[in-house]
């Protein structure tokens, strides 16, 4: 999995490609935690992102909570697969989708 | 100081008993040491087999008279150890040891015919010693190789081919040859014994040996790492049968958690479940359960944890525990979530989470009331018709959010309808292009089955699934539960 970031001031946004799955969820979840301190607006996009497991999940909803604490976060562009997980899960209640 | 001593003292002693009594694991090592010599010498014996046919054939730079002896001696011994080897299989703790002094002794013979010419036969001996793994066996080699080619060096100064180079002359003289061999010549030119032996022992022996030490050392540095590598991987394998047997125990101890005795309910014959789990590995994150709240109402209970194995199986403990237990009391499936959904995000900090489909089914009036947590969509079969995906409405997971609401949905059964229930380990299974089970392939494998009984149902959907997936390795753990409302009693 590719993760591409951009800052701008405290706002980041973060690219996605590939799966989110077990293999790869701690990639991003190091990313997360070296660049949160400081951001108050998140953008993760997931265009390019083809399936998240629930080991995916699970850094996301980590990010959604430090994100609640100190700004906001916004998930762009779920594919049909992702948004489908999201609404099973309920997820789509919980994050921003954009 | 004493201590030390008496240390040392028991060292030795404790290096002998080892030589005396070896380990297990390094007999298998020394065996397959034993076969490599074996060959090795094997292979010589055809060599040494090839020099005499060339001789015979003249051929071969030395005449047969000087050849013969040392070269026959050296087959033979050739031949009686690989007989040796073979009968006691090569397993016997003095084996290594007559091994290398055989090849040691093969190839002495050989370089008192070759002489200069094979300065490499002298290193082969200890070079291959290291595969023993010991030092011990390669000084012993080194030392016997020290000894035995000094001695061969020695014969073979007078008696193998001549060495040119290491033969001085007083200046001034002229030699013809008539023919024959140039040895032959030089040796009837008057050139002492002495002479020969002492120049061959300076210029050939001794820098051959400088070499052989270098040879010593590394094959003794190879011993040695060899050793601890074996020792270390004995070790890891010891640690993981260790692991592998705690494993196994706590997929027992997982599969007697949830209900797993059928029939289930054998004295009600208004409904009937039946239910399987199959982890991916060892342990797994899904489970499932069923019980009877009271005399009236049935609990039906499927549900996933983020994640597989171990970490996903002690959470799967704790929820189950915590879900019935709060079903137990009499609460509606709302608030059994939201309850369970506190109790367990004041646990956890690991951001695991579950998703759950809970229902309390009315046994006298077929009237369902079920909650979803983030959980797959349940299929239903009413009365005659066909399994469906009912698409309920999704609260969040469970243990994701502290403080979530849930809300509860109703739904009634007729007789003869039937309820499936199933983690994304079914709909995701994936074959070995990555192409997945999917939601549609699930819905014809059970409407194939649906007149039949939960079980036949379940046999049927995991036969599909087993030939979707065809050999592919399971990467999801599968579960599945179904149940079938006949009715209630008539009085």
């Amino acid at each position: 999995m590719t993760i591409t970031k951009k800052k701008d001031g405290a706002a980041l946004t973060i690219s996605l490609e590939g799966r989110l799955d077990t293999l790869t969820s701690p990639q991003l979840d190091a990313v997360l935690k070296a660049e949160l301190p400081g951001v108050t607006d998140l953008t993760i996009d997931l265009a390019s992102l083809e399936y998240v497991s629930s080991a995916g999940l699970r850094v996301l909803l980590s990010a959604q909570k430090v994100m609640n604490a100190q700004g906001k976060m916004t998930v762009l562009n779920p594919n049909e697969t992702i948004s489908e997980i999201f609404e099973v899960t309920g997820f789509s209640e919980i994050f921003t989708v954009g | 100081m004493k201590n030390e001593k008496t240390e040392k003292k028991l060292s030795i002693w404790g290096r002998l008993r080892e030589r005396l009594t070896p380990d297990e694991m390094f007999v298998e090592t020394e065996a397959q040491a034993n076969k490599l010599a074996a060959l090795i010498l094997f292979c010589s014996g055809l060599i040494i087999a090839l020099i005499l046919v060339l001789t015979a054939f003249g051929l071969f730079l030395l005449p047969m008279e000087s050849v013969f002896s040392p070269l026959i001696q050296a087959f033979a011994e050739v031949v009686i150890l690989i007989i040796i080897c073979r009968v006691v299989k090569y397993r016997a703790w003095w084996l290594k040891h007559l091994l290398m002094l055989a090849i040691i002794f093969v190839y002495a013979r050989l370089d008192c015919v070759v002489t200069h010419k094979a300065a490499i036969l002298m290193v082969l001996p200890v070079i291959l010693s290291s595969r023993y793994f010991s030092r011990r066996v390669t000084i012993f080699t080194s030392l016997v190789s020290t000894v035995a080619f000094a001695v061969s060096a020695v014969y073979g100064a007078t008696h193998g081919m001549i060495n040119i180079n290491i033969v001085t002359m007083d200046p001034g003289i002229t030699m013809i040859t008539t023919g024959g061999f140039l040895g032959d010549t030089v040796k009837n030119a008057g050139v002492s014994d002495a002479m020969l032996i002492k120049n061959t022992m300076l210029f050939d022996y001794l820098p051959k040996w400088l070499m052989f030490s270098i040879a010593t050392i590394v094959s003794c540095n190879i011993a040695r790492r060899g050793r601890e590598m074996v020792m270390t991987q004995h070790e890891k394998d010891v640690e993981t049968a260790r692991i592998s047997t705690e494993l196994n125990l706590a997929t027992r101890i997982q599969a007697d958690m949830v209900p797993n005795i059928y029939p289930a309910f054998p004295d009600r014959r208004e409904f009937d479940v039946y239910a399987t789990m199959d982890p991916a590995k060892e342990v797994g994150g899904d489970f499932y359960d069923f019980f009877l709240v009271d005399d009236d109402h049935l609990c039906l209970v499927m549900a996933d944890v983020s994640g597989k194995g171990v970490p996903a199986a002690l959470f799967m403990m704790a929820s189950k525990i915590i879900l019935a237990n709060n079903a137990m009391i009499g609460k509606s499936p709302a608030q059994i979530l939201t309850d369970t959904n506190a109790a367990i995000c004041s646990h956890t900090r690991e951001e695991m989470f579950v998703t759950v489909w809970l229902g309390i089914l009315e046994i006298s009036t077929g009237k369902r009331v079920a909650a979803n947590a983030g959980h797959e969509y349940p299929v239903i079969k009413h009365g005659d018709g066909s399994f469906e995906l009912l698409r309920d409405k999704h609260g969040f997971v469970i243990g994701g959010m502290a403080g979530m609401k849930y809300k509860e949905y109703e739904l009634t059964l007729e007789p003869g309808s039937k309820l499936f229930l199933y983690t994304d380990g079914v709909p995701e299974a994936t074959d070995a292009e990555n192409n997945m089970f999917g939601a549609d392939r699930m819905l014809e494998a059970l409407n194939e089955e649906k007149e039949g009984t939960t079980v036949d149902i379940l046999k049927h959907v995991r036969a599909s699934v087993d030939g979707f997936v065809n050999g592919a390795e399971q990467f999801d753990d599968l579960t599945m539960l179904c149940m079938e409302y006949r009715g209630p009693e008539k009085a």
